[in-house]
């Protein structure tokens, strides 16, 4: 890390040597804006449309949001049911993100230290489960048959098992945390468990918090889960009860942006917030 | 104790996550369909004969649709990828800014970005509308068949861009600056600084963002299936295995082939696998030729 960040500081350096011709320069800016407006006006007009209320949004649909109306969030809100929705989301989020962390450091820590025999067929098992067939009908089978069809412990059981890079990332990070502290954990006699949550999940957090938010972001965003399991729309997650609105008041667009944008904010300020976590989880699987 | 804390994580993995996906090779020979108590029988290979005989000419341009946003999606973006990568990697103002704003969709789900394309491409009242209009043409945009398609491809490219420019962003700076001096002390110019120092010293992170792209592009259905449903010829082969299963309007009964889509799932599996290993070894062969 310290090497990368040594070469990367050395390049700018030598960047900034650079003087590239004006005509050169002028080009970059022209291409760097467009690059900023192709990625920001589409995001802008939903910013736009969701602060206009209906009427005014039929009489001039693209004009700018003559005040700050907050009427289509409130609508939204109230007609979509996106009370429950949330809180069904935030109660997901919470149980999903928790347990498949500690199950991911669980099953990271001792494939990290060879701990338990064919650890490295079990390390390259969850970089094969990303190539596997696409599963969701026999899981909706197993679902069924298991008689947990419409309930929430159906949802939050497949959203956990899907692990992803979880205990992949993991893994990586504690091949970097010294054994040392593990043989005189031993010899004091320290339990495995006690162990693990005491001495070593603090000095993996960086890697723990963002698989954290990796998968808090996944439940956040899913639909297809919730549209293969569930059924009753009182236990549907967020993402699926928005796209549920849309198809009910798609029509509707100032409330459709004023919803969209609800779903959206949370991310948004979690992604302003912790921007470099993200960056370095999402492609932390990818560089390894 | 090891053993202890590893079992309930890959228990519920292998029973949830593994067995499934093992188990649709099973299911792949059957007629099972998505309502629940009804009879299923053994049907052999019936389900890969009817994708490649029965309806033929609508799989055909199905498969024909998948490979081309397979194609897009890993060459074009990365392409458009590694141009941005190139511009942010400078001494530019605002350079962190645009970085930011390109990357956010990573983070933004599939029904928030669908939403938000299908209000700016509204037909009559978006902007995109006023600006065709402006030039006297008039199309219902994702509603249009003739370049509904390439609309969800665009979508999906504003979504991907960010990932893949974070990838070789990341690989351009471990190009040790010294390299681009030196260059310059020859008397290279910006063009062949790119090709001769970017372009071999960047390989790797290619051939890596590639083949994410391929394998990432080939199981994608989501995006589509809110923005179109697989309507107005927009279906690829990942959304048929998601609507022959489900139902395209996500209702889960009715008369879903589940079955079917089992075998559809194989087909996918197998186009990634051999899609994946031709990339992958021609990559391979770029990367050591340079």
């Amino acid at each position: 890390m310290t090497t990368i960040q040594l070469r990367a500081r050395a390049n700018a350096r030598a960047n900034r040597r650079r003087t590239g011709s004006r005509l050169g320069r002028t080009g970059a800016y022209v291409v760097l804006v467009l690059t900023a407006l192709v990625w920001l006006v589409p995001l802008l007009y939903l910013v736009n449309t969701a602060f206009k209320s209906q009427d005014e949004f039929l009489a001039d649909p693209t004009g700018l949001a003559s005040t700050v109306s907050l009427d289509s969030f409130v609508q939204a809100w109230q007609t979509g049911g996106f009370s429950t929705y949330v809180l069904n989301s935030i109660g997901y989020v919470l149980l999903s993100a928790t347990v498949m962390v500690v199950l991911s450091l669980l099953i990271a820590f001792p494939i990290a230290r060879r701990y338990i025999r064919w650890s490295d067929a079990w390390y390259r098992l969850f970089v094969i489960s990303m190539f596997l067939p696409n599963a969701l009908v026999t899981q909706f089978q197993l679902i069924l048959w298991l008689g947990l069809y419409d309930t929430r412990i159906a949802y939050v059981l497949l959203m956990t098992a899907g692990f992803g890079l979880g205990p992949f990332l993991i893994t990586g990070y504690l091949r970097s945390v010294p054994t040392d502290l593990d043989e005189a954990a031993g010899m004091d006699g320290c339990g495995y468990f006690r162990y693990l949550f005491t001495i070593i999940a603090p000095l993996a957090k960086p890697v723990l918090v963002t698989v954290f938010i990796f998968q808090a972001i996944n439940v956040w965003n899913d639909i297809i889960i919730a549209t293969v399991v569930l059924a009753d729309p009182a236990r549907f997650p967020i993402s699926r009860g928005l796209f549920a609105f849309f198809g009910t008041y798609g029509n509707q667009s100032a409330q459709l942006a004023a919803a969209t944008l609800m779903v959206a904010a949370p991310l948004v300020l979690l992604y302003a917030a912790l921007q470099k976590h993200i960056v370095a989880g999402a492609i932390g699987g990818a560089l390894k | 104790m090891p053993w202890v804390g590893f079992v309930p994580g890959i228990g519920i993995f292998t029973v949830f996550v593994l067995g499934p996906a093992i188990a649709i090779a099973v299911v792949s020979l059957t007629n099972l369909s998505g309502t629940p108590n009804v009879p299923w029988e053994w049907v052999g290979l019936d389900n890969y004969r009817r994708f490649f005989l029965g309806q033929w000419d609508d799989n055909a341009r199905v498969l024909m649709r998948t490979l081309q946003f397979v194609l897009v999606l890993s060459v074009v973006q990365s392409a458009i990828a590694l141009g941005i990568a190139v511009l942010l990697n400078g001494r530019l103002r605002g350079r962190t800014i645009v970085r930011s704003l390109v990357f956010l969709p990573t983070v933004l789900g599939v029904v928030v970005i669908a939403l938000t394309f299908s209000l700016f491409f509204q037909p009559n009242r978006g902007p995109a509308a006023s600006i065709v209009e402006s030039f006297g043409v008039s199309t219902a945009f994702f509603g249009d068949p003739n370049i509904s398609f390439a609309l969800v491809i665009g979508v999906q490219m504003w979504t991907g861009m960010g990932y893949a420019m974070m990838i070789l962003l990341a690989g351009l700076q471990t190009i040790p600056g010294e390299l681009y001096e030196a260059a310059r002390c020859d008397g290279a110019g910006a063009w062949t600084r790119f090709r001769h120092v970017t372009w071999p010293m960047i390989a790797p992170a290619i051939t890596v963002n590639t083949l994410i792209a391929i394998i990432g592009s080939m199981q994608t259905y989501q995006l589509i299936y809110v923005l179109t449903g697989g309507r107005f010829e927009t279906s690829v082969l990942a959304l048929e295995v998601f609507t022959e299963a489900f139902g395209g309007d996500g209702s889960g009964g009715g008369s879903t082939r589940q079955g079917y889509a089992a075998a559809l799932s194989m087909l996918q599996f197998f186009l990634v696998l051999i899609v994946s290993m031709v990339a992958l070894r021609f990559l391979r062969r770029r990367e050591v030729q340079l």
